[in-house]
């Protein structure tokens, strides 16, 4: 038996031991069998890989370097390498690893694939193309030479890549693709490829002789994305007319319904051909000839399909609609005609509301007659279909109301009948089994909407409660309605029940990318909510859960970009790329580890561990391009046309964060940081083990950092509340403050890289790799404080901006306290988190020595005595809010809540259903102000040594 | 009346009013990934000129010799767009791809039992029941619906294509025929 088959024999324990997560048994495999093998490279990579899993990186990055100095060729070595640098995020260095195998075995096909590969991962798209051309004449394939078309493409997509260079690199594409011996039609892929790289060079007729083609003729037909793409270049191409035409006859003669046949046919219809412009006489006849025409044939389609297919006399709207933009005189009375017909054939099909939507934007005797029209809708509701007619009747009628329409009075009045009528249709969907939803939920939802509105109008609390009980009644007939659920997330919110909003929120099961869309609904500004202080994660712990799936992005999406290559999907790769740029640029990533952060400081100790740590993560995230994947359109939308929709009424504190939001408090945490860290750029640049964030190719003409996070564009501020602002200026005036102090006094980066040296060596055994330790400078002290040649600044008296702050703060809440249970958390947590700035800010100046040493006696003492004053009123607002906490769960406050609700208090809806939603209300605001009031305290305590 | 076009990766953030519906699964990002990078032409979006998602079909060609075929892999359609015929579009668009362009002989798909309103619609739409498959959702358990299916035996039901004249891969007695899941490819 050869010693390379024992070897096997006992590698296969340590891959076994990978496989199922024990690490640490791994660990001891390895190094039982580095005794014997102290050489061997695959031991050493996999060690490295098990030290990686158990978080071990500087010890794993020993091993790392090691092995990649041996520069391996061994297919089981680089794949092991492959996923200790992926967990070390060193996607830079497995091109590099797989580039120099590839080097010294240049007729290993394999290995110039997953070279490319490694690049491909790593975004490297210009040497991903140099690879894939050097194997296209190297192996004579195909398939590469489509490889170095797409990675040009790409390239000339990237954010890296200068504008200028786009159009040169797509005829680049244009050239290789041409330069193939098959032509590009053998493949649906390729062909798509090819018709995207002509439609961005504007080469339309070459184009066209690839679409009238026969073979591109019958792939067009068969495959969706190309005939997207064909349909593209004919518009492009100004042949309106041909593909209006094209499309009549798929729609009569083979009965395609896609839309987008609609659309051109009726796109042909208002073309400019022959007439000069739009207004002329002679475009007017044409079109009327046209739209004759257009119309004969819609109406025998609308004919043909009867109720089947809604395609017909929705076409015969919009083109009503677009006659009517173009100003071409008609018959006053069709638009109406044909809305009436639509909604007699259509009106009990629940999605009658939102087809009719664009064409009733009307007004005047149009706007009458269509309200008449739906009013006398008979209201006697016996059957199903009944129901969902009277429904669409509620919604268009109450898109369309005005303002003298919508006053306390008649809304209440609106709000009451859906809610009888609600009631009255419920027992229609008694049979259905409580997985379906009820035929009656969107009057619920209709009644929930009024309700809320009322709010809006009359910012009487009461209006809530009802809303609430009567969603939370819904539920009970609907359990699967999630949009009732999300209306009761917002609601619940807005009363300052968290826990409750978190319940209907669970009971959704966001899962996977869903929680980058929708975790908005509870992670929005949750820190207002946050009882981490006391020690209860629940909000925290949400959003660490929640951003797990930007882990599996960073981990899984390349795989599949690497797939699509080997099954030559090409049409899919720049859209794969594209997903895993939007979750992994996301605004809502960044805003939950935003609130995770304002959670974090408050129940962890303020360290410069976590400082530095949390410094280098935000400042990533400040030079990210954002991309907004949140999904708002979930929410049910039937509040009248000229009213805020249900998402912006029922945004916390009225004010929707976003980037704005984002930005302005990256600046304010990563200034705050930056100032008492003694991390700066050079430092940072050693430390950093992994890749670093790709800059789009504008970013070299961004103001330098420090500048920038000084800005404070208007439009940023007009995403935060009046109190954020106070915040926002009370940070800055601190900042400003002690900003020079803090830049005299933060050691060099000299000695701050041998004190990093130092304690790497202390933990692993080794040096730090590429730092070198300088010999101390004559003039440092011992304890690493540095005297510098020039003269301390000044120290001057703190701003009253920031003298003032607390008092300020401290009246605004008890004017907060008496408007809202939101509005007084919003504020005290505020407040709270100024302080904790405080204490970021003066960490620096807290040992004697270096009071000493500079001289901080005077500047001690002040930010001593504002930090005193900021505990003294914490504490008072903490007894306020334990007093407000008391209040909530009363029978006095469930007595209120209950007499709120009697409008809606039926045989149904019984006294004993709404008093337990007050009592789940009272009990939920009792824990969050108590909670709240106690964590404040606690970070008193926690902070002010 | 919707527009029919390809599903897209970034669909993926636009899914949530067709997927929180108790019967749709929201899978990790593999999942959708995976097909996209293989069967991209079975998989397509219905969408309201709203913008707005209305249901989509998630679909693969699979097996070897007269095995050869397009399966269905998920089929949903939002709750206010239902009855509209639109699932019946997507099927026509799946079974004329697997017909035409990778010349299966026919098309199957799985059914959770307790799933009556898709099993009647799949029957109008030409398929039957192939065979039975016991347990084949039990790995879930109580099914998202909160229907135990412990007892479930959801069906394997097909339709041939035209490369199956003779009807060869469906039989009139599928419903008998009882499988357990571990004999399913
Ligand atoms: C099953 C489902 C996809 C049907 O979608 P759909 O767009 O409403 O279906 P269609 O309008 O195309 O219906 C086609 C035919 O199926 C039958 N059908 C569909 N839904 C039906 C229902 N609720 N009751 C009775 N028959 C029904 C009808 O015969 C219908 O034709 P018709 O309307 O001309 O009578 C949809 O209900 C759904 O998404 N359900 C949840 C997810 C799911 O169960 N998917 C299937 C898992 S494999």
């Amino acid at each position: 038996m050869s010693s390379f088959a024992a070897l096997e024999r006992q590698l296969r324990p340590i891959y076994d031991s990978l496989d199922t997560g024990s690490n640490k048994s791994a660990v001891v495999a390895c190094n039982k069998l580095l005794k014997k093998h102290p050489g061997n490279e695959l031991v050493k990579a996999l060690k490295a890989l098990a030290l990686v899993r158990l978080q071990k990186v500087e010890e794993s990055l020993v091993l790392c370097d090691e092995v990649l100095a041996s520069k391996p060729t061994d297919d089981a070595v680089l794949t092991a390498m492959m996923h200790v640098l992926r967990g070390l995020g060193r996607n830079i260095d497995t091109v590099t690893m797989f580039e120099e195998a590839f080097k010294q075995q240049p007729s290993n096909e394999e290995l110039g694939a997953q070279t490319f590969f490694a690049n491909v991962r790593a975004g490297h798209w210009k040497s991903a193309q140099q690879i894939a051309t050097r194997m296209h004449k190297q192996f004579h394939e195909d398939r590469y030479l489509y490889w170095s078309v797409i990675s040009t493409v790409l390239q000339a997509n990237d954010t890296t890549t200068p504008s200028s260079m786009k159009n040169l690199l797509y005829k680049l594409a244009h050239r290789l693709i041409t330069s193939g011996k098959a032509p590009s039609y053998v493949h649906t892929d390729r062909f798509h490829l090819h018709l995207s790289i002509l439609r961005e060079l504007e080469l339309y007729d070459e184009a066209r002789v690839l679409l009238d083609h026969d073979v591109g003729k019958s792939i067009c037909a068969a495959n969706l994305a190309c005939d997207e793409l064909r349909r593209d270049i004919t518009k492009l191409q100004n042949r309106q007319k041909q593909e209006g035409e094209f499309a009549e006859s798929k729609i009569v003669e083979k009965g395609d319904r896609n839309w987008l046949e609609f659309l051109s046919f009726l796109d042909a219809v208002f073309i400019l051909d022959t007439e000069p412009d739009q207004s002329s006489e002679a475009f007017k006849t044409a079109c009327l000839d046209r739209m004759e025409h257009a119309r004969q044939v819609l109406e025998k389609v609308s004919e043909k399909d009867g109720k089947k297919d809604r395609s017909g006399p929705l076409a015969l709207l919009e083109l009503e609609k677009r006659a009517r933009s173009c100003d071409i005189k008609q018959d006053d009375e069709r638009l109406l005609t044909l809305l009436k017909s639509y909604f007699e054939q259509f009106g009990d099909k629940a999605c009658c509301y939102e087809d009719l939507q664009p064409y009733v934007v009307l007004d005047g005797d149009d706007l009458s007659s269509w309200t008449s029209f739906l009013e006398s809708v008979p209201s006697s509701i016996t059957t199903t279909n009944e129901l969902q007619r009277r429904i669409n009747v509620h919604k268009l009628l109450r898109c369309n109301l005005t303002a003298s329409q919508l006053t306390l009075e008649a809304e209440t009045t609106r709000a009451s009948l859906y809610f009888t009528e609600y009631l009255q249709t419920l027992p229609l969907g008694a049979n259905l089994p409580n997985t379906e939803l009820q035929p009656a939920d969107d009057l619920a939802i209709l009644a929930g909407c009024a309700y809320v509105n009322l709010w809006t109008i009359s910012k009487e609390e009461k209006y809530l409660y009802i809303a609430a009980s009567l969603l939370e009644y819904g539920l009970l007939k609907s359990n699967a309605s999630f949009l009732m659920r999300l209306m009761l997330v917002r609601i619940y919110r807005l009363l300052g029940a968290p826990t409750l909003a978190l319940e209907h929120y669970r009971a959704i099961q966001t899962k996977q990318v869903q929680h980058d869309t929708l975790s908005h609904f509870i992670l929005s500004r949750a820190s207002t909510f946050s009882l981490a202080a006391t020690g209860d994660l629940t909000f925290a712990t949400e959003c660490l859960e929640t951003s797990q799936i930007y882990l599996s992005n960073s981990q899984e999406t390349a795989d599949f970009v690497v797939r699509a290559f080997t099954g030559e999907k090409y049409s899919q790769i720049p859209e794969f790329i594209t997903f895993e740029d939007h979750l992994d640029n996301s605004l809502q990533r960044d805003i939950i580890k935003m609130e995770h952060v304002r959670m974090r400081f408050t129940h962890e100790v303020v360290n410069s561990d976590i400082m530095d740590l949390e410094l280098i993560e935000l400042k990533f995230i400040f030079d990210r391009n954002h991309h907004d994947n949140r999904d708002f359109q979930i929410l049910p939308d039937y509040q009248p046309r000229i009213i805020p929709n249900f998402n912006d009424q029922t945004m916390l504190f009225g004010r929707g964060e976003g980037h704005g939001w984002l930005m302005t408090l990256l600046r304010m945490y990563i200034r705050a940081l930056q100032q008492s860290s003694d991390l700066d750029d050079t430092v940072e640049e050693k430390l950093l083990i992994g890749d670093r964030p790709k800059l789009a190719a504008d970013s070299g003409n961004k103001a330098p950092l420090r500048d920038r996070l000084r800005e404070r564009p208007q439009e940023d501020l007009a995403e935060l509340t009046p109190d954020e602002v106070a915040l926002l200026d009370f940070t800055t005036g601190l900042a400003d403050w002690l900003g020079c102090h803090h830049d005299y006094i933060r050691p060099p980066p000299s000695v701050v890289l041998a004190e990093a040296a130092k304690q790497s060596e202390l933990k692993t055994g080794h040096p730090l790799k590429g730092v070198e330790i300088l010999p101390t400078p004559p003039n440092g002290s011992p304890n690493g404080h540095h005297k510098k040649d020039e003269e301390a600044p000044a120290i001057t008296e703190p701003p009253e901006i920031v003298v003032n702050f607390f008092n300020t703060m401290k009246a605004r809440f008890d004017e907060a306290q008496q408007s809202s249970v939101v509005d007084a958390l919003h504020v005290a947590t505020l407040i709270q988190e100024a302080f904790i700035f405080l204490v970021i800010e003066t960490l620096r100046f807290k040992s004697a020595s270096v009071i000493k040493i500079y001289k901080l006696n005077s500047l001690v003492q002040s930010f001593k005595a504002i930090k005193t004053n900021a505990v003294e009123i914490l504490k008072d607002i903490s007894v306020s809010l334990g007093k407000q906490s008391d209040r909530e769960s009363t029978a006095e406050a469930r007595k209120v809540f209950t007499e709120s609700c009697s409008p809606i208090v039926t045989p149904e809806v019984t006294h004993e259903f709404v008093l337990n939603v007050a009592k789940k209300v009272g009990d939920a605001r009792k824990k969050v102000l108590e909670g709240v009031g106690k964590g404040m305290t606690r970070v008193c305590s926690n902070h002010s040594q | 009346m919707s527009v029919l076009r390809p599903f897209r990766a970034t669909d993926m953030f636009k899914f949530n009013n067709v997927n929180l519906d108790v019967w749709t699964e929201t899978y990790g990002i593999s999942f959708y990934l995976s097909y996209l990078s293989r069967w991209p032409d079975l998989c397509c979006v219905q969408q309201a000129p709203s913008g707005r998602m209305m249901g989509y079909i998630l679909g693969k060609a699979e097996g070897s010799g007269a095995e050869w075929h397009g399966h269905v892999t998920a089929l949903t359609v939002a709750p206010e767009y239902r009855r509209l015929s639109l699932a019946r579009k997507m099927m026509d668009l799946l079974e004329f791809v697997s017909d035409e362009i990778y010349r299966g002989f026919f098309v199957d798909l799985y059914v959770r039992c307790a799933n009556y309103v898709a099993i009647d619609m799949y029957e109008k739409l030409g398929y039957s029941v192939y065979r039975r498959v016991r347990e084949y959702y039990g790995s879930l358990g109580v099914g998202k619906g909160g229907r135990d299916e412990e007892d479930a035996f959801g069906p394997d039901m097909r339709k041939p294509l035209s490369r199956d004249p003779g009807r060869r891969s469906v039989r009139p007695n599928g419903r008998d025929i009882i499988v357990s899941a571990h004999d399913v490819p």
